[in-house]
């Protein structure tokens, strides 16, 4: 036993460094090695607040002058993007590939080299295995396992003979040998696709409001607790015509929570013309590569069309119109009405953008009345709250307006607009690693043998055995069921 | 034939092939079908019937509790006496708590449509015009997942006691699904108004695989730990873990005040004002529970260092007084769950019992609520801070009270440390005739591998949903939240798990403590991201 020992050294030292360094990448240890590395990394990164998620400001403003320096300098802020992050992601790659190659010709031996013959006491040691004593024609008996073997599912057969005895060979699900394979090609796959998104994918944020074009999106960096935005231009333009924001309780704010769903309508105009476009709560639009998301609002209150109800100074049948947001309308007298601005919380002056009119206190819209021949005036609509102010009550062009209803709707949207050329590869690598797992692990390979020979007494003696890759005791029950078969066949045949 | 010879005997040992016959026909089906069946039923019964008076969500949750506790005692006491009468109660009481369990979920989610719908004809909306019906599949909020998490660990438990062989892991996953339940209780059951975000199709998808898995894994998790006790691993091996985790508990509960020596043995609870569900950072001490913590925590320690003497020194009389101890220290928990559940509901006024040196910090907390941004808080002064919320304490003194509901992870990490005491006690009595009960080492070895499979293609089902319903939502399949970080680490963890098996050949113990890490991390993600860490899923 010591001369192979030392061969077995002798042959390891004079391995070459790369070889050995290769059979380190590819080995499954390393593979386990890093997935456990990659977890830890992941949920420091988990317990480390991110410098991108919300209030990132706060937890750093918490931290002590050391523990930022430390967490900084070992990029811990923003982990998933640190430069050992992606090496790790490398490194796994490299070691699914060269682990592959590894495993490939041992996995193909099954399919060019089964083991039609294997020794008898090789079967007899399988935890399924059995004996049996058959009289009658060995060819047979083959034939009759064979069949049997058939009928339970091992549909691949072989018969063959060697140093006497007669094998009946049989085997079902080889293919799960190479779900490993497949299992790594689905991870490379996703991994690539993530490869293509931070490499060649963009994101930006772009506000709109009803009657502005735009073709620039603001996509924010941020370093620790700094952010600023970076301007992006699109191919084409945005022309926002309308947004809607659909609420659960009409009285109630404009706010998340009494939100079902907010919707955008815009055209996108480019060289080969305009097209319409809509994008709602997880319902995107795809244009060119590039896809529409609706991403948040402004909740600063106005409305998306009001309700002003007209009373003629001079007398006369009170009339109800219904204006759209930057919308007119003709009265039939010959002057137009124009909606030109609705506040939530009504004042005199300039809005403050800061304010919040989520909830529409004071709800009260501005209007431009064009007479024929004669410069535009402007006129109020108020709400109930506000209908006792002197400027509510003056009549403007004849009418007194007052505003009867109004349709919430927020001061802008802010679409996202993602360019990401990964994220199809990413879905190809997600249903192909589906369909392997339930590959892998709800199927098996299973392999039967049974070696037919003369025994002493010049009986046939049957040794039946088989093993499976996975799913043991389902297999031991199916062998079993096959032994019993057989079992009632040959006694059905003897009475 | 002649004579038939067998070398071994065919195959198949006794434990693959159940007294009953009940592993491989169809009526071994019929507890799975009857609860899933029966719920749909009921649910059927509440669109047609409806009312105030149908039974709620909240009372079949409670029966689905009451009815995996039952069925827990009937295989715990079949594990020192078997009785068939008591083993087949069992069984039919897990069945109706898989029952009620599910139509407590099916019955909330007709429940949140009619209240939707009350809401929208209140606004003189026509009823046509109601969102789609998926719109309130009930897994909205965490109280919604918790309700499915407990599903999902009844119904597999359910399916995995097909084999009669396996019967006894009902004994361990339904007290756990029953603490999953218990934990729902504290959440509160109240139904919250669906962000749009999450109003697509996706989210019954995605949220149902999540609440499967996450119960496969508890399963998984209840198979490796009887696997550990089967394979002959200490009892008082397993009290130092149970110990270990209950200390943290103790250590980290509180904000950490019970083991602080700035205020040790105080234990603190969070308050409520008025009709608010959000807890307020502000903390009234609950007199006696610290020290009662303090006291078990101690007697804990005196059971580790006694057994760490048992395993030095072989020393029979130390394990005999090291589960003494922890006999001690499971009386003294549950005094200590008791005495804080019992204050919780008593206590009055609530501001005697709030110390002042919360003020400031409750100061910058009010601020931060209100969207100060950070940069002026940090230049306010301490009195400044001090004096904002004193003013608010005093005008809202009579509205602040203590709940059940305000710290419900806290009340559920006590429970679970309770009952982690409470099973190495009961595990400590006859432990051999609990291993003789137990299907063999192998057997279990090959349940907990085929559970951590299925819950390795769950969590993986769970992250491809995620990442294609991000993808439709928020512009990106992959964003590092801490929720979908955290599937990914329990995800990692189950691929440990089945990899080392297949290269390695990792069996037994090590697939064992695969499990249990991966079902902690499932833990982590499920509760921890929720409660303790920020992100895109802070609501679930």
């Amino acid at each position: 036993m010591k001369a192979p020992t030392e061969r077995f050294l002798r042959e390891k030292r004079e391995e070459s460094i790369l070889s050995r360094l290769l059979k380190l990448i590819c080995s499954v240890r390393l593979g386990v090695g890093l997935l456990i590395a990659l977890g830890l990394a992941c949920f420091i990164g988990m317990l480390v607040m991110q410098q991108n998620v919300d209030g990132f400001d706060r937890y750093f403003a918490e931290l002590t002058p050391s523990q930022r320096l430390v967490y900084g300098s070992l990029g811990l802020f923003d982990i998933y993007h640190a430069w050992y992050f992606n090496a790790l992601l490398a490194l796994l790659s490299l070691n699914i590939v060269l682990a592959s190659i590894d495993r490939f010709p041992k996995t193909w031996l099954f399919v060019s080299k089964p083991n039609v013959t294997v020794p008898i006491r090789w079967l007899r040691d399988q935890r399924s295995s059995s004996s049996l004593e058959v009289p009658g024609d060995r060819g047979e008996i083959a034939a009759s396992i064979a069949a049997e073997m058939k009928n339970a599912g091992w549909k691949k057969t072989v018969v063959s003979e060697k140093a006497g005895k007669t094998f009946v060979f049989a085997e079902s699900g080889l293919w799960n040998r190479f779900g490993y394979l497949a299992v790594h090609v689905s991870l490379l796959t996703i991994f690539f696709g993530g490869f293509l998104t931070a490499q060649l994918g963009s994101t930006g944020q772009m506000p709109i409001a009803p009657g502005e074009t735009s073709n620039l999106t603001l996509d924010t960096v941020v370093e620790l607790d700094q952010a600023h935005q970076i301007t992006k231009q699109l191919p084409f333009e945005i022309i926002c015509t309308d947004i809607q924001q659909k609420l659960i309780r009409q009285d109630g704010p404009i706010t998340v929570g009494n939100t079902i769903d907010w919707l955008t309508y815009f055209q996108i105009k480019d060289e080969t013309g305009t097209h319409e476009a809509f994008v709602q709560m997880n319902k995107p639009f795809d244009y060119r590569g590039y896809r529409f998301f609706q991403a948040s609002f402004t909740p600063i209150g106005r409305a998306r069309n009001i309700t002003v109800r007209l009373t003629p100074e001079a007398g006369g049948p009170i009339e109800d119109i219904v204006i759209p947001r930057d919308g007119s309308v003709t009265l039939a007298d010959g002057n137009m009405i124009r909606f030109s601005e609705f506040r939530g919380n009504f004042s005199i002056g300039r809005e403050d953008p800061n304010e919040d009119t989520s909830a529409y206190p004071n709800p009260g819209a501005i209007l431009q009345v064009f007479q024929p021949g004669q410069p535009p005036v402007t006129a109020y609509a108020f709400g109930p709250k506000l209908a006792n102010m002197p400027v509510a009550k003056k009549p403007v062009a004849g009418y007194g307006y007052q505003l009867i209803d109004f349709e919430k709707a927020p001061d802008r949207h802010v679409l996202a607009v993602q360019r990401d050329p990964g994220s199809n590869v990413v879905y190809v690598g997600f249903l192909m690693l589906f369909i392997t797992l339930v590959g892998v692990f709800f199927f098996s390979h299973q392999r039967v043998w049974a070696a037919i020979e003369k025994n002493a007494d010049g009986i046939n003696e049957v040794t039946l055995a088989g093993n499976t890759n996975r799913s043991q005791n389902t297999f031991d029950e199916k062998f079993s069921q096959f032994v019993k078969s057989l079992q009632r066949q040959e006694h059905g045949e003897s009475v | 034939m002649n004579q038939e010879v067998l070398n071994q005997p065919v195959l198949v040992s006794d434990e693959n092939i159940p007294a009953d016959g009940q592993s491989s026909n169809w009526w071994s089906y019929a507890p799975f079908l009857i609860a899933i069946f029966g719920a749909i039923l009921l649910l059927l019964a509440k669109v047609v019937v409806g009312g105030d008076r149908f039974i709620s969500d909240g009372a079949l949750m409670m029966l689905a509790l009451a009815s995996y506790l039952i069925a827990a005692v009937f295989f715990l006491t079949n594990f020192y006496a078997p009785f068939k009468f008591a083993e087949s109660l069992g069984l039919w009481a897990a069945m109706l708590g898989v029952f009620f369990n599910l139509s407590s979920w099916l019955v909330r989610w007709a429940a949140a449509y009619d209240r939707e719908l009350a809401i929208f004809t209140n606004q003189g909306n026509s009823a046509s015009d109601m969102p789609w019906i998926f719109r309130y599949v009930p897994f909205a909020n965490l109280y919604d997942l918790s309700l499915a998490f407990a599903f999902g660990a009844g119904v597999t438990t359910l399916l995995v006691m097909r084999r009669h062989q396996f019967r006894l892991v009902a004994a361990l996953s339904l007290p756990l699904a029953a603490i999953i339940l218990v934990l729902a209780r504290f959440i509160g059951s109240e139904f919250i108004d669906l962000p749009p975000v999450l109003d697509s199709y996706w989210r019954p998808i995605h949220v149902g695989i999540a609440s499967l898995s996450y119960g496969v894994a508890l399963v998984c998790f209840a198979v490796a730990v009887l696997y550990l006790l089967k394979d002959g691993l200490k009892v008082e091996k397993m009290a130092v873990w149970t110990s270990i985790f209950a200390l943290s508990v103790f250590a980290t509960i509180s904000k950490f005040s019970v083991f602080n020596p700035s205020s040790f043995g105080t234990y603190t609870a969070s308050t409520f004002v008025g009709e608010s569900r959000m807890s307020l950072a502000l903390r009234a001490d609950i007199p006696y529970v610290g020290w009662l913590l303090v006291c078990a925590a101690a007697l804990m320690i005196g059971g580790i260092f006694a057994f760490a003497s048992y395993f030095s020194r072989n020393d029979d009389k130390m394990r005999v007084f090291g589960n003494r101890l922890m006999q001690a220290a499971l009386i003294v928990q549950a005094a200590g769950i008791g005495v804080l559940v019992y204050q919780i509901k008593t206590i009055q006024y609530v501001v005697d019992h709030i110390s002042t040196s919360q003020y400031e910090r409750f100061g910058v907390w009010m601020l931060q609520q209100e969207d100060v941004p950070q940069a002026q808080i940090n230049l306010m002064g301490s009195q400044q801070l001090f004096d904002i919320s004193s003013k608010w304490i005093t005008e809202n003194a009579s509205r602040l009270h203590l709940s059940l509901n305000a710290n419900p992870v806290e009340l559920a990490a006590l429970i679970t440390a309770f009952a982690g005491t409470f099973f190495i006690v009961l595990f400590s009595f006859k432990t051999d005739k609990i291993r003789e009960a137990l299907p063999s080492a192998e057997t279990l070895d090959g349940l907990m591998y085929k559970l951590a499979g299925v819950a390795f293609a769950g969590l993986a089902l769970l992250l491809m949903t995620g990442a294609v319903w991000a993808n439709e939502s928020w512009g990106r399949y992959w964003g590092w939240d801490a929720k979908e970080t955290g599937a990914l680490v329990a995800w990692l963890t189950y691929a440990g798990f089945l990899h080392s098996r297949i290269a390695y050949g990792w069996k037994g113990r090590r697939s064992a403590y695969f499990a249990i890490i991966a079902f902690l991390f499932v833990i982590f993600t499920y509760l921890g991201v929720s409660y303790l860490l920020p992100g895109l899923h802070s609501y679930a």
